[in-house]
C-alpha cells in the first residue's frame, strides 16, 4: 500500500502541494480530478522520484521511504506513465522498454537483442499490443505509444518485488474513445497485479474507471469517495470552492465594453488543437476563455499572438483580416502578450527594466534613429511610477525585481507600444495575494481606458471575476459562452459542466 | 534576498572587471620585465598588431553576442586579401570595397544558411568558412599573390601613418567607435542584446530575430573582411592561408574579454581589452621565448577557462 | 517540453501511425538517399569517364577512403549524441607526432618500434577524454570545449615537430599503410576494421545505445537511469581513440609527420557524417551512415580528379554539401531556438 502524508511542494510559477494525502490501496484504481492540471501532474512527479516534496511523508506498506530518482521509485514498485509522452523515438520499441535496463540481456558487454526482444514482447502482450518490439517507435500512432508506455511501466514486475502502483498521468487526452475503452480494458485485467493512480479530466472516464476518487482544489484534497456512491454533477460541486471574493476582482469597477470590435476570429481552427472558434472582442472588453488542459485554449491563445498559426479559419484585427505568422506580426497590430512563462517569454531577465520597457516600440525613444538614453531613461521612470513597479533604478535587471513588478514591467511595455489588444496568458501565475491585487486593478484601468484583453487563469474565480464575457472550451471545441457582467456572474459549477 | 542581488551584482562588476585588471597586470608586469616594452615603437607595433585581430573579433562580438559563432572569419579574412592582391592592380582602390562586401555576402548568405535552415551556427559557418576556403584557393591557385609597387602606394593608407600614429591603429580606434556606436545607440544593437540574452522573450516581443541574426553575421564577415584587407596591405600580399591562425585568438579575444559565449552579455569595448591581452600575452610569450607553436596550447587552454568563467549556464539547462 | 498536439489517430491501437503513402515514401526516400546519392555519382562517373570502374582507380578511392573513415566514425558517436567535435586535427596531429618522434625517424634517435603507435593511440584517446571532462566537468558546450582541445593538440604536436617535418624511418610502421593484403593497402583493411568494430558498439553495447538515447532525448535518458555524463566522456574518448588509429596511419602512408597533416580534416569530416545522414540534432543516423558519407565525398573528390577540376573546387563542394545535407534533414519547426 502506498500512502501519501501531507505532502508539501512549491516552486516558483507553479500551484504548489499544501498537506495533500492520499493512499492508494493493493489492486485497486484511485482517480484523482481537478480544476488545475499542474497540481495532479506534480503530485504523481513527487512520487515517481521526479521532483522531492518540500514536505510530508510517503509510505510504502507502512514503512517511510525516501524517493530521490526514478530508480528508486521503480524499486518501491512505482511507475509512472507522463503526461507528455517520454518514449524516445528514435528507438526501437524494445528499447524503450527496456531503456536503462540492458544488464538484463547483456552478455560478454554485448546486449542480446532477440532475448530482450522476445521480453519486450511479454511486456506488450500484457497490454494487448500487437506490434513487432523492433519497430521504431516514432512509427507508431500516439494511441499505441501510450500502450507502449505502460508497457514500459508494467516491466517493473521484473525488477520487483513489490506490489506494483502505476501512475497515469491524462493517458486518455491523446487517444480516441475506441483506444481509451482498451485501455480501460486492459487497466481492469491488470488490477490483479498493480494498482493505478489514474489522472484525467475527463470526469465520466474516471468514475468509469476508478474504485475511489480524490478531487483535489487549490493545491489540497478536498474530496475522498468512492467511485460508486457518486454522480459527476457531485464532483463538479466539489472541484468548486466556496465563498467568492467578488471584490477582490475589482468587479465593482467592471464598465460595459464598447460597441466596436478589435478582433475577430472566424472558424479558426489548428489541426490537432482546436476548431471552429468564433470570437468578437470589443474595446474595453475582458474575454475569460475557461478549459482545462488540452481543451485547445492554450493554443488559441498562442495562435491570437502568432505563436501558432492557425490551419482553419480566419482573423480580423480592428475590421482588417490579418495573418499572423510571428509574434512580430502581432505586435506590428497592436496586439501585446503577457506570457506565463514569465522569466522565459516575459522578459529579457539579464537585461534592465528600461530595456525590457522600451523592447517592443523602441521607436519611442529614437533619436535621428539613434537610442536617446536620457529619454528612454524618463519613459521608463514615468512607467515606474504610473504602475508602481518597485525597483531600485530603471537600469536594475530584471531578473532582480520580484514576479509581480516583473509581471508589471512587461505590462509596461506593451502600454509603451500602445497595444490596445492584450492577450493575456495565465497573467497572475506565481504571484503573491499583494501582487495578483495590483495586477487585477491593472487590467481593469486598461480595460476602462479601452484596451481588449483575452484571459486565460489559472483558477476559475479569477476568470469569473475579470471576465466580461467567458468562452468555456473542451476537447478543443467551444462548448459554452456566458456573459459575465458585474453583478450577474455565471456560477462556476455551470462553467466547470462545460469544461469537464 | 537584497544581500544576494547585491552580492551577484557585486559578482558581475568584478567579472566585468577583471579582464581590465589582468590586462593592467600583463602591462607592468612585461613592462617591469622588459623595459624595452614600454619604448613608443613597441607600443605602436603592439596597437598595430592588435588592431587586425581587433577588426576581427570586433566582427565576433556581434555574433557571439546573439548567441552564434562563426567559424568562417579566418576563411573570409584571407579570400578578403586575395581579392585586394588581385585586383588592386584591375580596379585600382574599388578593389578595397569591393573585398569587403565581398566579406559581408558571405556573412549574410552565412546567416542567412544558420537561421533559414536552422543548422547550428557553427556548422553553418564551417561549411560557409570551406567554400570561401575553396573559392580563396581557386583564385589564388593556391599561391601567395604579391602586390606591386603601384598597389603598395594604394595600400598606404593602411601601412602609413598619420601624426606619427600608425594608420593601423587609427583603423582598429575608429572600428571600435562605430561598434561601440552600433551596440550602444541602435536598435540593432539592443536587438542584438536582447536575443542573446533571452531569445524566446525577445522574439515574443516582437523583435525579428531572423533578421537581426542575419545581420550580425553580415557585420561578422564584413569585419573579417577589412582584417584581411587590412593584413594583405600591410604585408604587400593576400594569400589563401593568410588569415589561417587566427580564428583562435580572435575567438579568444572575444571570450577573454568577458562576453559570453552564450551570448548577451558583452560588448565591443570588452573585446578591446580582450584584444589587448592576447597581444600582449603572445609578445610576453615571445620574450620569455615561448614557442610560437607552444603558444597555441596556452591560447586553447584559455579559451575554454574563459568560456567556462563567463558562461552563463542557466541559459542552456542541457549542454551538448 | 512540448507534446506533440495532439493529432488524433485515425488508425486503431497497434497500427502503424496513420500516415500515407506519401510521408511514409518521404521518410524512407530520406533513409536511403545517402545510398542513393553514392550510387547516382558512381554511375554518372563510370558513364563520364570509364577509368572510374577500372580495379586499380578503385583501390586508390579505397585508399583514400581509409583514413577519412575512420575519422568520421569517430566523429559519428560525438554527433550521434547531439554534440560536436571541433578537435580531430589536434587530436591526429598530437597522434602523428607521437608516432613519427617514436618510431625511428629522422629527428632524435627513438627506436620503440611498435611502442610509437600503440602510444599515440593512448595519447589521442586521452586527449578525448579530456574534451570530455572539459565538456562535462566545466559544463561548456562541447563545440567550444573542442575547439579549445583542437589548437592545444595542434600547439603540443607543433612544439615539439618545432615546426619541421619529421620522417619516420621504420618500414615496418609504413607497412601498416602500405603493405598490400589482397591487392588492397593494408590501411584499407585497418579500416573496415573500425568500421567493423564500430558498427558493433553502436549496434550491440550498452554504451552504443545510450549513445543513441542521449541524442534521442537527453533528459529522457537521464529519467531513465542512464549516467548521461559518463557516456558523454566515453564517446569523446572513444572517438580519440579513432581519431589516434587514423593518425598512425596518415604518419604510416605519408611516412612523416608535419605542421599541415591534419589541416581540412574537420571540414571532410563533418562533411562526411553529415552526408551520410547522422543528424547534427543527434539521435539519427550512425556508422553505417557515416560509410556512405565517406564513400560519397572520396569518390566525388576522385571523379573530379578523373574529370580534371581543380582540387580547390572540391572543398567548396564540400562545403554546399553540408548545408545541403543538413537542411534536407532538418525538420524546421519553430519549436526550439537553435543556436
Amino acid at each position: 500500500m502506498l500512502r501519501a502524508l501531507g505532502i508539501d511542494k512549491s516552486f516558483t510559477g507553479v500551484h504548489a502541494l499544501r498537506g495533500v494525502s492520499m493512499e492508494v490501496r493493493p489492486n485497486e484504481v484511485v482517480g484523482l480530478i481537478g480544476e488545475n492540471g499542474a497540481v495532479k501532474s506534480t503530485l504523481l512527479r513527487i512520487l515517481a522520484g521526479v521532483h522531492r516534496p518540500d514536505g510530508g511523508t510517503i509510505e510504502i506498506d507502512g514503512q517511510a521511504v525516501t524517493i530521490r530518482n526514478a530508480r528508486e521509485a521503480n524499486a518501491h514498485g512505482i511507475g509512472i506513465v507522463f503526461q507528455e509522452q517520454s518514449l524516445l523515438l528514435n528507438m526501437s520499441v524494445a528499447e524503450n522498454i527496456y531503456l536503462g535496463q540492458e544488464a538484463a540481456f547483456t552478455r560478454l558487454g554485448l546486449i542480446d537483442a532477440r532475448r530482450r526482444n522476445a521480453a519486450a514482447r511479454r511486456q506488450l502482450e500484457k497490454v494487448g499490443l500487437d506490434i513487432e518490439p523492433t519497430r521504431r517507435t516514432a512509427e507508431l500512432s500516439f494511441a499505441a505509444r501510450q500502450m507502449v508506455e505502460l508497457a514500459k511501466a508494467l516491466a517493473l514486475e521484473e525488477r520487483t518485488d513489490r506490489a506494483l502502483t502505476i501512475l497515469l498521468d491524462e493517458p486518455t487526452s491523446v487517444l480516441e474513445s475506441r483506444d481509451i475503452e482498451i485501455l480501460f480494458a486492459r487497466m481492469r485485467a491488470l488490477k490483479a497485479r498493480a494498482s493505478f493512480v489514474f489522472v484525467s479530466h475527463r470526469l465520466e472516464e474516471v468514475l468509469h474507471v476508478s474504485d475511489r476518487v480524490y478531487v483535489m482544489k487549490d493545491g489540497g484534497v478536498v474530496a475522498e469517495r468512492a467511485a460508486g456512491g457518486v454522480s459527476v454533477p457531485d464532483l463538479h460541486q466539489m472541484m468548486v470552492g466556496r465563498g467568492l471574493q467578488t471584490e477582490y476582482y475589482r468587479e465593482a469597477r467592471q464598465v460595459p465594453p464598447a460597441e466596436r470590435v478589435v478582433l475577430q476570429t472566424r472558424g479558426l481552427g489548428v489541426a490537432g488543437a482546436y476548431r471552429d472558434v468564433d470570437l468578437d472582442l470589443h474595446a474595453g472588453e475582458v474575454l475569460g476563455i475557461a478549459g482545462v488542459i488540452g481543451s485547445g485554449r492554450e493554443e488559441l491563445t498562442r495562435t491570437l499572438f502568432g505563436f501558432l498559426p492557425p490551419t482553419a479559419g480566419t482573423l480580423a484585427v480592428n475590421g482588417t483580416p490579418a495573418v499572423l505568422r510571428s509574434p512580430a506580426e502581432a505586435v506590428a497590430r497592436g496586439i501585446g502578450y503577457i506570457p506565463r512563462e514569465r522569466r522565459v517569454e516575459g522578459l529579457v531577465m539579464f537585461l534592465s527594466v528600461a530595456t525590457n520597457i522600451t523592447l517592443a516600440r523602441l521607436g519611442a525613444v529614437l533619436r535621428m534613429g539613434l537610442i536617446a538614453h536620457g529619454r528612454e531613461r524618463r519613459l521608463a521612470q514615468d512607467w515606474v511610477r504610473r504602475l508602481t513597479i518597485r525597483t531600485p533604478d530603471v537600469a536594475t535587471p530584471c531578473r532582480n525585481l520580484s514576479g509581480g513588478n516583473q509581471q508589471k514591467t512587461v505590462l509596461a511595455r506593451w502600454m509603451t507600444a500602445k497595444s490596445r489588444i492584450l492577450i493575456l496568458d495565465h497573467p497572475t501565475r506565481g504571484l503573491d495575494v499583494g501582487a495578483k491585487e495590483e495586477v487585477y486593478e491593472l487590467i481593469r484601468a486598461l480595460s476602462e481606458d479601452g484596451v481588449a484583453v483575452v484571459l486565460t487563469s489559472d483558477t476559475l474565480e479569477e476568470t469569473i471575476g475579470l471576465s466580461h464575457t467567458i468562452l468555456v472550451m473542451r476537447d478543443g471545441a467551444v462548448t459554452g459562452r456566458f456573459a459575465a457582467p458585474a453583478g450577474g456572474k455565471p456560477q462556476q459549477v455551470d462553467l466547470v459542466r462545460h469544461m469537464v | 534576498m537584497t544581500t544576494i542581488a547585491s552580492r551577484m551584482a557585486g559578482a558581475a562588476w568584478l567579472r566585468a572587471a577583471s579582464p581590465v585588471l589582468l590586462l593592467v597586470v600583463l602591462v607592468v608586469g612585461i613592462g617591469s620585465a622588459a623595459p624595452g616594452f614600454m619604448r613608443l615603437e613597441t607600443l605602436g607595433l603592439l596597437l598595430s598588431d592588435t588592431a587586425v585581430l581587433f577588426v576581427m573579433a570586433a566582427g565576433l562580438t556581434f555574433v557571439i553576442m546573439v548567441g552564434g559563432i562563426d567559424l568562417s572569419v579566418q576563411a573570409v579574412a584571407s579570400l578578403a586579401s586575395v581579392v585586394v592582391a588581385q585586383w588592386l592592380p584591375v580596379l585600382g582602390y574599388a578593389a578595397f570595397p569591393a573585398a569587403i562586401l565581398a566579406g559581408l555576402a558571405v556573412g549574410l548568405l552565412s546567416g542567412f544558411v544558420h537561421v533559414r535552415f536552422r543548422i547550428p551556427s557553427f556548422v553553418a559557418t564551417l561549411a560557409t568558412g570551406g567554400v570561401v576556403a575553396g573559392l580563396a584557393l581557386l583564385a589564388s591557385h593556391g599561391q601567395t599573390v604579391t602586390i606591386l609597387e603601384a598597389g603598395r602606394a594604394q595600400a598606404r593608407w593602411v601601412s602609413g601613418s598619420l601624426l606619427g600614429v600608425p594608420d593601423l591603429i587609427l583603423i582598429g580606434a575608429l572600428v571600435a567607435v562605430g561598434g561601440l556606436i552600433v551596440q550602444r545607440f541602435t536598435p540593432f544593437g539592443r536587438y542584438s542584446a536582447a536575443i542573446g540574452a533571452g531569445e524566446p522573450a525577445a522574439w515574443a516581443s516582437g523583435i525579428r530575430v531572423e533578421r537581426t541574426k542575419i545581420v550580425a553575421f553580415g557585420i561578422s564577415g564584413g569585419l573579417a573582411a577589412l582584417a584581411g584587407v587590412l593584413l594583405a596591405a600591410r604585408l604587400s600580399s593576400g594569400s589563401p592561408t593568410l588569415a589561417n591562425e587566427m580564428l583562435l585568438p580572435a575567438i579568444a579575444a572575444v571570450v577573454v574579454g568577458g562576453t559570453a559565449i552564450t551570448g548577451g552579455v558583452g560588448s565591443v569595448a570588452r573585446t578591446i581589452v580582450g584584444a589587448l591581452i592576447v597581444s600582449i600575452v603572445r609578445i610576453g610569450m615571445t620574450f620569455l621565448n615561448v614557442n610560437i607553436f607552444a603558444q597555441q596550447i596556452v591560447f586553447g587552454a584559455a579559451l575554454v577557462l574563459a568560456v567556462a568563467i563567463t558562461i552563463d549556464r542557466t541559459k542552456i539547462p542541457i549542454v551538448k | 517540453m512540448t507534446r506533440p498536439t495532439a493529432q488524433v489517430s485515425a488508425a486503431g491501437r497497434g497500427a502503424a501511425a496513420p500516415e500515407g503513402v506519401w510521408p511514409w515514401l518521404r521518410r524512407r526516400a530520406a533513409d536511403w538517399a545517402p545510398a542513393v546519392v553514392l550510387l547516382g555519382i558512381c554511375v554518372a562517373l563510370a558513364v563520364l569517364n570509364p577509368a572510374f570502374m577500372e580495379p586499380r582507380n578503385l583501390v586508390r578511392v579505397a585508399n583514400s577512403a581509409a583514413i577519412p573513415l575512420i575519422l568520421a566514425i569517430g566523429a559519428t558517436f560525438i554527433i550521434a549524441m547531439g554534440s560536436i567535435d571541433l578537435s580531430v586535427e589536434g587530436v591526429m596531429s598530437l597522434g602523428t607526432m607521437i608516432v613519427a618522434m617514436l618510431a625511428a625517424n629522422d629527428a632524435n634517435a627513438n627506436d620503440f618500434g611498435w611502442w610509437a603507435p600503440l602510444l599515440a593511440v593512448l595519447a589521442a584517446s586521452a586527449l578525448g577524454a579530456v574534451n570530455g571532462v572539459v565538456h562535462v566537468g566545466l559544463r561548456i558546450p562541447s563545440f567550444m570545449a573542442t575547439l579549445g582541445i583542437w589548437f592545444v593538440g595542434r600547439g603540443i604536436a607543433n612544439t615539439a615537430l618545432g615546426g619541421s617535418a619529421v620522417r619516420v624511418m621504420d618500414p615496418s610502421i609504413r607497412d601498416l599503410a602500405l603493405h598490400r593484403m589482397f591487392g588492397m593497402p593494408f590501411a584499407v583493411w585497418i579500416a573496415i576494421a573500425c568500421f567493423l568494430c564500430a558498427l558493433g558498439v553502436e549496434r550491440l553495447t550498452r554504451f552504443g545505445r545510450y549513445v543513441f538515447a542521449i541524442g534521442g532525448g537527453e533528459d529522457i535518458a537521464e529519467l531513465s537511469g542512464i549516467a548521461v555524463r559518463r557516456v558523454r566522456v566515453m564517446a569523446f574518448t572513444l572517438a580519440g581513440f579513432f581519431y589516434g588509429i587514423a593518425a598512425v596511419l596518415a604518419a604510416a602512408q605519408l611516412g612523416q609527420s608535419n605542421a599541415v597533416i591534419a589541416d581540412g580534416r574537420l571540414f571532410m569530416t563533418v562533411t562526411a557524417v553529415v552526408v551520410g545522414g547522422t543528424a547534427l540534432t543527434g539521435g539519427e543516423g550512425g556508422v553505417l551512415n557515416t560509410l556512405i558519407g565517406v564513400l560519397i565525398v572520396g569518390v566525388l573528390a576522385n571523379g573530379m580528379v578523373l574529370l580534371g577540376v581543380s582540387p580547390y573546387v572540391h572543398q567548396a563542394v564540400q562545403g554546399l554539401m553540408i548545408i545541403g545535407a543538413v537542411a534536407l534533414s532538418t525538420r524546421r519547426s519553430r519549436l526550439q531556438f537553435v543556436k
